[in-house]
């Protein structure tokens, strides 16, 4: 935080605590995103396990941060630039935590898959989930240095994920219309292919969030939008 | 609508500059609070607005203040008239060593307001209402004002002057004397009375000023640093003294 410091130091200390546990908390989230991708590309059971044990601490700081807004705008009645801080925690810590379930839930599903999956299948995921993990570290470094333009960048580059997400569900309806064997496996990867999509959209509410917290203004206008989802494989 | 309008006002006591080119416009029918740290120069410019500074010898008061079309610093301001255009209400409640109902009845009566007995009764059962007072006095009128309680007291100095019928209420930090539910009472007249009159509140407390104010101007070392919507001011100011100071990081 560029700002003078309160006169109270113990205000101070809240809103530094608030700030640092956001931090943390979107440290777990990318290491719980990392480790998902990890375990179903690399098909480790083991990170999947550990993804879905690890989401509880996630829930916990959703929790804790809340506690503290409520606290924050009970007792210290925070202005300007500190209720924008604590509002914005509030709101960011309920898109991280959403993220935490969006990774438990691929890495569930990991442990329900075969071990064997198409090569072309694992690149188009890694493709869509390298660009949401460096999304999803971006913003999380937005947050830290309150940068409004970094949050705009992440802001625009959802359209980009759009459209990797697309071309991994198009991967995803080949192989499952290749064997009817495919069924189960086609169907988990359609789920944690949306799923890695929506992570990115929480990512971009979170870019929203930092826009406001920095600017005081509201980012404008229509999301930009990839290609349309696709809704059938008939084509 | 501009009510008062305020242009390149500097004032000095003495050899001592308290304001320096204040620039600012009060809109009619909304309440309009000033903030700052003590010593900005807040309640310097609120007493410019009746010429309450007049009656310090020291005290120049330089610029244009403009009220209905009006410079009210130029030579031929009827100065009494000019205050019962724009009344004002105190930090401490200073009821009259009189009764309730002459404290009403006083201003009227000065200003010739009331032809018979009958009108002047009418005059102060409406100012008493209109201040929200009515119900717990009306049956101990000629008992004496310093017998209310502080926040009653307060809300008889505001029956005292809005029964002069100003257009403008200034009022220097209504509600410091006073416990959070008379400070309510104070506050919800105040959202009622600016139905008729334009107020402008001095007050030291932020939130005070967040809950009655549309328009805020913060003070600081005698400069008006920012003004705007209270809105604004509250959620996104835009100047960092501003935040500073409502944020409490100040000094």
């Amino acid at each position: 935080m560029s700002e003078a410091p309160h006169t109270v130091k113990s205000y101070e200390e809240e809103l530094k605590n608030l700030n640092s546990n956001i931090i943390k908390m979107g440290g777990f989230c990318e290491e719980a995103l990392g480790k998902a991708i990890q375990a179903i590309t690399t098909r480790n059971s083991d990170h999947a396990e550990s993804v879905i044990k690890d989401d509880e601490k996630i829930d916990k700081f959703e929790t804790l941060i809340e506690q503290q807004v409520v606290n924050l705008i009970a007792l210290r009645q925070p202005m300007a630039i500190d209720l924008r801080e604590t509002v914005t925690a509030l709101k960011i810590s309920s898109d991280l935590e959403r993220i935490g379930d969006l990774a438990k839930n691929i890495s569930k599903r990991t442990l329900l898959l075969n071990e064997y999956l198409p090569k072309n299948l694992v690149d188009a995921l890694v493709r869509v989930s390298s660009n949401v993990q460096k999304q999803l570290k971006s913003i999380l470094d937005a947050y830290l240095d309150r940068s409004s333009s970094m949050a705009m960048n992440v802001w625009e580059s959802d359209e980009k994920i759009d459209d990797l997400t697309n071309l991994c569900m198009q991967e995803v309806i080949k192989y499952l219309k290749e064997n009817e064997k495919n069924l189960d496996d086609g169907t988990h990867l359609l789920f944690v292919t949306k799923n890695i999509e929506r992570i990115g959209d929480h990512t971009t509410n979170v870019a929203e969030q930092v826009y406001y917290l920095v600017t005081g203004e509201y980012l404008e206008g229509d999301r930009p939008k990839g290609t349309e989802p696709i809704v059938t494989g008939e084509k | 609508m501009i009510k008062i309008s305020a242009k390149n006002v500097d004032v000095f006591y003495g050899k001592k500059q308290a304001l320096f080119n204040i620039n600012l416009d009060i809109e009619e029918n909304q309440v309009t609070a000033l903030i700052g740290p003590s010593g900005c120069g807040k309640s310097t410019f609120l007493r410019c607005l009746n010429r309450m500074n007049d009656v310090i010898d020291i005290c120049k008061v330089q610029g244009e203040i403009v009220i209905n079309d009006f410079n009210i610093n130029d030579k031929g301001c009827d100065v009494v008239r000019l205050r019962e255009k724009i009344g004002m209400v105190f930090q401490k409640p200073n009821p009259f060593p009189k009764t309730l109902y002459e404290n009403i009845s006083y201003g009227p009566t000065i200003h010739g307001m009331a032809q018979s007995k009958q009108e002047m009764d009418e005059i102060v059962e409406t100012s008493l209402k209109k201040a929200a007072l009515w119900e717990e006095v009306k049956d101990r009128l000629h008992e004496p004002g310093t017998g209310l309680s502080g926040g009653q007291q307060q809300r008889l100095c505001i029956a005292r002057a809005i029964s002069v019928q100003p257009e403008v209420i200034l009022m220097d930090e209504p509600c410091s004397a006073l416990d959070p539910i008379a400070t309510a009472q104070i506050e919800e007249l105040i959202d009622e009375l600016k139905k008729e009159h334009t107020i402008i509140i001095v007050t030291h407390s932020m939130a005070q000023a967040a809950r009655v104010s549309q328009r805020t101007g913060f003070f600081h070392l005698g400069e008006l640093i920012e003004h705007g919507s209270t809105d604004k001011i509250f959620k996104n100011p835009d100047n960092t003294k501003t935040q500073d100071y409502i944020t409490g990081r100040f000094g």
